[in-house]
């Protein structure tokens, strides 16, 4: 009666260390575990189910081991891998969620978002998402070569790695007035989330709020067991 | 008025015999019965609650009477120093475990009789010692097997007392 969450894994063939840690997460963590939700930024960078290369594989190999064991899996779109699509879900075993889920965890309706919707602030990255998440775009982006498109992505994972694309401070942090509004639209006293690599169990006047952790020099993960509060756990990663 | 004489100090509170009948007389009947005294605040979040009442130092249950009918619709607002009845998620499942605001806790309010919004009762209020429920919400805590926000060092309930002006309730 476990569900396990994680989300911005950044996963890429620059940090190893990371890939390892993930593979002995789903390997020793996930005995008695009936749900793994994946909430986005799995991938630093995703350039279409088509991929070939090797981590790609070797993730979707994993995830697919896991549903076959009969946990169930859940996908929600990152801002890094939102070009994830049906075929990914269909040979991992993954379920593809919307952008905002509603769940019923541990007894409790919560509610499931990458987090990056949150962030009402950054004016920018919100155009940039509308943009980039239109079908019709997506639709151009996945039928590029695939030559271009993993050219397209090691210029991106550069230059990303460059600019510190991935730590706290450069990634805005949620809007609270964003926070209430949704929560009180779904009606819920919960929410999970990722994206702001600023992970912490915040409690507010109108319900709680936990967010996950990116992995680098540790992992994160939030744990529902029966009906106990669901708790926000850290682990640290080998180097090497 | 009740006084929980704990290891950081008493902590004095009135019960609402008006608004919340049941869960006053639930709570008093578990001080006259000595049930609370051992039994420690084992789930503490600063910023959110304290709650004790059903553990002993060794984080085991003590047994409970029969749990009671959530009173959560009383009008009474988990507001900081009000005390509330703990549950799980079965709306009717609270027995003794309570535990203190030690902030406006609106999303604790009943909203709706459903499984969602049920609610946590609200039953008293801390009238003394609100320096002493500070004190605890800030100790160092940690996980001790299944739960969270345990103290590594108990908060204990040592002894109980009860005054004359609740020995006709």
């Amino acid at each position: 009666m476990t569900t396990l969450l994680i989300s911005d894994l950044h996963l890429s063939p620059e940090r190893p260390a990371v890939t390892r840690a993930f593979f002995a997460f789903l390997e020793n963590q996930t005995d008695d575990v009936e749900a793994l939700y994946i909430l986005g930024d799995l991938f630093e960078a995703w350039i279409g189910d088509d991929d070939p290369a090797p981590l790609a594989r070797q993730v979707i190999a994993a995830l697919k081991k896991l549903s076959d064991s009969g946990v169930s899996l859940f996908f929600t779109h990152g801002n890094r891998d939102f070009m994830i699509g049906k075929q990914f879900a269909r040979e991992s075993g993954a379920t593809l969620l919307p952008d905002h889920h509603l769940a019923e965890l541990g007894g409790q309706r919560v509610l499931l978002l990458h987090g990056d919707t949150l962030c009402t602030g950054d004016a920018d990255y919100q155009k940039f998402r509308r943009r980039y998440r239109h079908p019709l775009v997506k639709f151009l982006l996945r039928h590029l070569p695939l030559k271009k498109r993993q050219k397209m992505a090691v210029e991106w994972r550069q230059k990303s790695m460059r600019a510190n694309a991935n730590k706290s401070d450069n990634i805005m942090d949620v809007s609270e007035e964003a926070v209430a509004q949704l929560m009180a639209q779904y009606q819920v006293k919960l929410m999970i989330h990722g994206h702001t690599h600023r992970p912490y169990h915040h409690y507010m006047a109108y319900g709680e709020r936990l967010v996950l952790g990116d992995w680098h020099q540790q992992g994160w993960y939030i744990r529902i067991e029966g009906n106990y509060p669901p708790e926000l756990i850290s682990f640290p990663i080998e180097e090497n | 008025m009740i006084t929980l004489h704990t290891n950081y100090g008493d902590v004095s509170l009135e019960l609402d015999f008006e608004k919340a009948p049941v869960s006053s007389a639930n709570f008093l009947q578990y001080c006259r019965d000595g049930f609370y005294e051992g039994t420690v605040f084992h789930r503490v979040i600063d910023g959110f609650m304290i709650q004790g009442g059903g553990m002993t130092a060794d984080m085991q249950n003590k047994p409970t009477r029969d749990p009671i009918q959530n009173e959560a619709d009383n009008g009474l607002a988990n507001e900081t120093g009000t005390l509330a009845m703990a549950r799980t998620n079965d709306p009717h499942s609270a027995s003794s475990q309570f535990f203190i605001n030690v902030a406006d806790n609106t999303f604790l309010n009943h909203s709706g009789k459903n499984p969602q919004g049920w609610g946590y009762a609200v039953f008293a209020r801390v009238t003394d010692g609100m320096d002493v429920v500070n004190k605890i919400k800030g100790v160092p805590t940690g996980r001790h097997g299944m739960h969270q926000d345990v103290p590594k060092d108990p908060v204990e309930i040592q002894k109980v007392t009860i005054s004359d002006a609740y020995a006709d309730k």
